[in-house]
């Protein structure tokens, strides 16, 4: 196993951010923490980090327990926070540049410019930070993380703020660092179709604890394969059936708006803490 | 020491883009200061056998120098407030320690900038002393004090407000009450004493023994200042090792 948590729990005076989950990724996989703002996806990345100590429970990586002065295990991780983290008044290159000399790597000419190949900001290299669009800024981010090689890459909330287009660009980008490199990456969203996109398993959170986790269909196969929507006067009242021809046979004794369609992940977050995700 | 190389490149890059705004900064302030205080009230006055201008222009050197090098502050705070990008050095596997000396060596380089522009005032201005070789501990000491402060300030406030509470209850008090302008053995008993509690009394002296050469203490200065700086760096890695984002 490659990252283990163990009853984790981090306090904020007296509040539970994160009440005592316990998780565990292996190497190459993909993972989600999906939730709401506030589910504590945010405070459980930062304990795993390093960026933030845990109030109880511990992290484990590759077996060995990590505290946020281990500077081995720090090595192997990568972060792209939610927030874009550039230095605006540094070029491209030189925010690159930082991170190089602080991860200790030694050819670092050749390291910025894989950063610039991978990231296509090679003709934006001079650029200030503050003269790129989102998505730049956003794709900087994520290849600096990538510098030093980690085995683990983390990125919290990557396409929040960003537009559909440049989305689905930096989805493909995510998804190329995962199964072109082989690189684990535990990625945190409250988009349901960012979740079924890029992950192989989903860790769903809410107040602070894991609701339910497991494999997107999976997930999805234990409440049912299909959603029949009720339109009524003030409300959507949704039922989930085994089969499609179940749903059919249901929606033949309705007599308003209705439609059948397969279940997402909201269903399965709906079902779980009775609230829709956005809520 | 990977640490203090990536500290250090990244302040210096911002220093860099920001070189003349700086040197305006630490051109205008003292030359106001010298124009009230040198030319308005202590032209014809004299500090014991000292010129007043000779008097001033050590403490000019302190105050402003002070200025830049606890200034390290804000821009701390606005990495770490704003631009997030101080979680950058929290994350990168380096010591504590290290983001700290990068820090420090980026104040000493920015307090020293004023210096150079302080004499040639003074010497535009009629100064007649050449300063020892002493200045250049004296210097360090003070700008090491001051980096470190500016530290553990940015790194213990809550927000920007907070910060311009400890300038408005701290250093403000202390720049006038640390014998930046006047000695502080002419100043009334309660304020001799409590200007002994300001870091800047002991390291305003020793820069202006180093100048002018009337300090008669500067071994004990030395001392309770590197005592300071000691202190100091200690509570910014108590800071450091707690910090969360």
């Amino acid at each position: 196993m490659l990252i283990e948590a163990v009853d984790l729990v981090k306090k904020f005076d007296k509040k539970a951010a994160v009440d005592g989950i316990s998780l565990s990724v292996e190497a190459g996989e993909s993972v989600a923490l999906l939730g709401p703002n506030g589910a504590g996806k945010t405070t459980t990345v930062n304990m795993l980090t390093g960026l933030s100590n845990p109030t109880a429970g511990k992290i484990l990586y590759n077996g060995k327990v990590f505290d946020s002065s281990d500077n081995t295990i720090k090595r192997e991780i990568g972060v792209v926070p939610q927030h874009n983290n550039v230095d605006r008044d540094l070029t491209v290159e030189e925010n690159l540049i930082v991170h190089c000399k602080l991860f200790g790597i030694k050819d670092i000419q050749k390291a910025v410019q894989d950063a610039l190949d991978f990231s296509g900001l090679a003709d934006h290299k001079d650029k200030t930070a503050d003269k790129l669009s989102g998505g730049m800024k956003r794709r900087l981010v994520i290849s600096r993380a990538l510098l030093h090689k980690p085995k683990v890459l983390f990125l919290d909330e990557p396409t929040t703020g960003l537009d559909a287009s440049v989305r689905r660009t930096l989805w493909s980008f995510i998804r190329s660092i995962n199964k072109t490199h082989g690189c684990t990456v535990i990625m945190t969203t409250h988009y349901i179709e960012e979740a079924e996109m890029l992950s192989d398993r989903v860790i769903i959170m809410d107040n602070g604890k894991i609701a339910a986790e497991g494999k997107t269909k999976e997930l999805k196969d234990s409440i049912g394969k299909f959603a029949l929507d009720i339109y009524k006067e003030n409300e959507i009242e949704t039922i989930h059936f085994p089969t499609r021809h179940d749903a059919i046979a249901a929606l033949e004794n309705i007599t308003t708006e209705a439609r059948i369609r397969e279940v997402t992940l909201e269903d399965v977050y709906l079902k779980i803490t009775g609230r829709r995700i956005d809520a | 020491m990977n640490g203090i190389k990536g500290v250090l490149y990244r302040e210096m890059r911002v220093l860099k883009s920001r070189i003349y705004r700086n040197i305006l900064a630490s051109s205008v302030s003292p030359l106001l200061f010298l124009l009230a205080f040198g030319y308005g009230i202590g032209r014809n006055s004299s500090v014991g056998q000292t010129g007043y201008i000779d008097f001033l222009i050590p403490g000019l050197i302190a105050m402003t120098s002070m200025n830049q090098s606890y200034g390290i502050s804000s821009d701390i705070n606005i990495s770490r407030f704003y631009f997030k990008t101080f979680d950058e050095y929290l994350l990168a596997p380096v010591g504590r320690w290290e983001i700290i000396t990068g820090e420090v060596i980026y104040g000493i380089i920015k307090g020293l900038i004023p210096v150079i522009i302080i004499l040639i005032y003074g010497y535009i201005a009629g100064m007649r002393h050449i300063p020892s070789l002493m200045i250049v501990p004296a210097l360090l000491i003070h700008l090491i004090i001051f980096s470190l402060l500016g530290i553990a300030v940015a790194l213990k406030v809550k927000n920007h407000g907070d910060q311009f509470a400890v300038n408005a209850f701290v250093i403000t008090p202390m720049i006038f009450l640390s014998g930046t302008f006047y000695p502080v053995d002419k100043m009334p008993l309660v304020v001799k004493y409590l200007a002994h509690i300001f870091p800047m009394t002991y390291t305003t002296s020793l820069i202006r023994g180093s100048v002018i050469g009337i300090e008669t203490q500067y071994l004990v200065n030395f001392g309770i200042s590197a005592l300071i700086a000691a202190v100091l760096f200690w509570i910014c890695m108590r800071i450091m090792r707690g910090m969360e984002p």
